[in-house]
């Protein structure tokens, strides 16, 4: 790839999010409030003290795991719509073990949680992808219908046979990830995240097993034809997009919400769904992407309280994002406009002579 | 167990399955005008959730359950249109643009409401659309309260069946309108209207999709919170599959996928023993084996899913 289409793969996000606040700021000044007031209070929420930043790092974690789920799925050609159930699977396996095995010594059971996490958040991706190479079946549709059997299962749970007190909740777990910043709820879990990312952007891109997996993505056909075994690939591919998203699921469970309870995980499915479209499916514009939401999320609640406006203007902003970022990314692709982007850097490029 | 034998409860089960698969009907067949044309939306349950919106609020301010079902086609077409203008003319991934819909128009619809019932408003209902018993037909024992005794949209729904299965099969316009779906250059090379075509696609899926929508909350549940939808665009689309892209499998498929709706909802009023979240699973887990038994491999239109660029060779 060159320059030229690096940086379209760059600019268009940030053109897409620069529109997004612009919609989003006339949106607000139509309803009778002040933009710049608005986005005061939003910045002022998700950096005004030590504790709030922190609060946007604790918010970006989950996020990051199931933007790099869906990122790592769609390099691969397989459209894993299942995290949310994947993550829910995770933490649901975590809770688990993690208040059962409570006489295996702290750091060890901690480990033992991660990884069944991890495992169960696979196992969960499996099955869409057992049901697609097997039956041929839509794998979005199949991992839908996952995620809400697994979300209700984890109802099931919370207020049946993993209830602990009056609360339709589950029992609290003992062990926990540790914090990194005193002051602030940030936990071992974004560095866990971030240690993730830089191993997947490796094995993606500079690893052989990342290439044929990729390759599988870009062009089936032709994979196959070189002798890829297709079917080995694309399993490997669910599971490791459900692994990373249970993993997810696991370290929200150990390091922010210990325990399970109404709400765990909705909507961070199709969130990373988005996240990992305007991040270009990279890697590491997914974390950025991530930590951005993050930030739009903890500023939103503040402006909420200091101004009234809800904080569905925020969920606007980032739905348009993705709305533009997908034009986008086709409108570059056009051959029209691509012909029209090749003139100017030809011109340039005669200027430069 | 011998109350489930009951005709009563046969009777209502049956009667509530007929409600439970209209949306899903009428969504499916969106999808079915969509993908024929050779555009797969899996924005469903995003437009569903906008008309859902539209039409309870048009619904709670007029007082008119009929005024909701058209404001939700209109909120429905207009939605779509953000996700024809960008698969057709810019030519973007139509399944990635499906899922901006999905996160981008229940966001819209959650504002709205939000802005217009306050922050922290307190369940909000309208009024329902009435049932229309048919004159006659909906005397007839057993057979005439489950079939005949329904909201127009529900006759609405059951009428489009045999409405779009004779033009797709017999009209000259319905297998123009096949042929974009299935070879669009050769379309194209007859004199129709490829892109035009694909447009008035869209706008027929917005349209059902958002009838579908806001069927929910005029004539199903009287409120709306966000969530409404619960995945039956998801249902809807493997409703198109499992039928086989044909309006007659369509209309099995959504009878069926109702049924396991009913079933789960009257087996939760029957065995309140029972933790619900095991009943309401039971729709989602039939969804997934009757794909996994009767889904098949290759089937559809064979243009589907495929941007088309006129002056592309």
């Amino acid at each position: 790839m060159n320059i030229k289409n690096k940086l379209i793969k760059i600019l268009v996000p940030i053109v897409s999010i620069l529109f997004s606040f612009i919609i989003g700021a006339i949106l607000i000044a139509s309803i009778g409030g002040d933009p710049v007031e608005a986005f005061s209070y939003l910045l002022k929420g998700a950096f005004g003290t030590t504790s709030n930043i922190g609060e946007t790092f604790v918010k970006a974690t989950p996020l990051i795991f199931t933007g790099l789920a869906a990122t790592f799925a769609y390099k691969c050609g397989v459209f894993n719509l299942g995290a949310e159930g994947q993550f829910v699977m995770g933490a649901v396996a975590s809770v688990w073990i993690s208040t059962t095995f409570i006489s295996i010594p702290t750091p060890l059971l901690l480990v033992v949680s991660l990884t069944s996490g991890a495992i169960a958040g696979g196992l969960w991706g499996l099955i869409p992808g057992i049901l697609k190479i097997k039956r041929g079946l839509n794998e979005m549709i199949v991992s839908i219908m996952l995620n809400y059997i697994a979300v209700l299962f984890m109802g099931y749970l919370y207020s049946g046979p993993l209830r602990d007190g009056n609360l339709p909740q589950t029992a609290e777990v003992a062990v926990k990830l540790g914090r990194i910043f005193s002051g602030t709820r940030v936990h071992a879990g974004i560095l866990i995240a971030l240690v993730l990312t830089v191993i997947l952007y490796y094995f993606l891109f500079h690893t052989s097993f990342g290439f044929k997996l990729r390759a599988v993505g870009l062009n089936p056909t032709a994979a196959e034809y070189n002798g890829f075994p297709l079917k080995k690939l694309i399993l490997t591919s669910f599971v490791i997009s459900g692994a990373i998203a249970g993993l997810g699921g696991s370290v929200e469970l150990h390091g922010t919400q210990f325990r399970l309870m109404s709400g765990f995980g909705i909507g961070y499915g199709f969130d990373g769904v988005a996240i990992a479209l305007i991040g270009q499916l990279n890697p590491i514009g997914t974390v950025l992407v991530a930590y951005l939401f993050a930030v739009l999320r903890k500023g939103a609640i503040t402006m909420q309280v200091g101004t009234g406006m809800p904080t569905s203007v925020i969920d606007i902003i980032q739905a348009l994002v993705i709305v533009f970022a997908v034009a986008g990314s086709a409108l570059t692709n056009l051959p029209k406009v691509k012909q029209f982007f090749t003139n100017i850097s030809q011109k340039s490029n005669k200027e430069v002579k | 167990m011998g109350a489930f034998l009951n005709v009563n409860f046969i009777q209502d089960l049956l009667l509530s399955m007929v409600r439970m698969a209209t949306p899903i009907l009428i969504v499916a067949l969106a999808e079915l005008y969509s993908e024929r044309a050779g555009l797969v939306n899996i924005g469903l349950d995003g437009i569903m959730a906008f008309g859902s919106l539209v039409g309870f609020l048009t619904c709670y301010i007029t007082g008119d359950p009929y005024l909701g079902i058209l404001a939700g086609a209109i909120g429905g077409v207009l939605i779509n249109m953000v996700y024809a203008f960008c698969t057709i003319t810019l030519g973007a991934e139509q399944i990635v643009y499906g899922m901006a819909i999905n996160i981008f128009a229940p966001a819209i619809a959650s504002f709205i409401y939000k802005i217009y019932f306050g922050i922290n408003s307190s369940l909000i209902t309208n009024t329902l659309m009435s049932a229309v018993p048919i004159p006659l037909l909906s005397k007839i024992p057993f057979l005439g309260n489950i079939l005949f005794n329904h909201t127009p949209i529900v006759y609405f729904a059951y009428l489009l069946v045999p409405i779009t299965y004779v033009f797709f099969n017999k009209t000259k316009a319905g297998l123009n309108f096949k042929a974009v779906g299935e070879f669009p250059k050769a379309a194209e090379s007859l004199g129709i209207n490829v892109i035009a075509k694909k447009y008035l696609a869209s706008i027929i899926c917005g349209a059902l999709a958002g009838i579908g929508g806001a069927y929910l909350t005029t004539c199903y549940i009287s409120t709306y919170s966000d969530g409404v939808v619960s995945g039956r665009g998801f249902i809807a689309l493997s409703a198109v599959i499992f039928g086989r892209w044909m309006p007659g499998g369509v209309l099995l498929a959504a009878l069926l996928f109702g049924f396991t709706d009913a079933l789960q909802l009257r087996m939760q009023v029957m065995s309140s023993g029972t933790p619900y979240q095991l009943l309401a699973m039971i729709p989602y887990i039939c969804t997934l084996f009757v794909l996994a038994f009767f889904g098949i491999k290759k089937a559809g239109p064979k243009a589907n899913g495929k941007p088309y660029f006129k002056e592309e060779r």
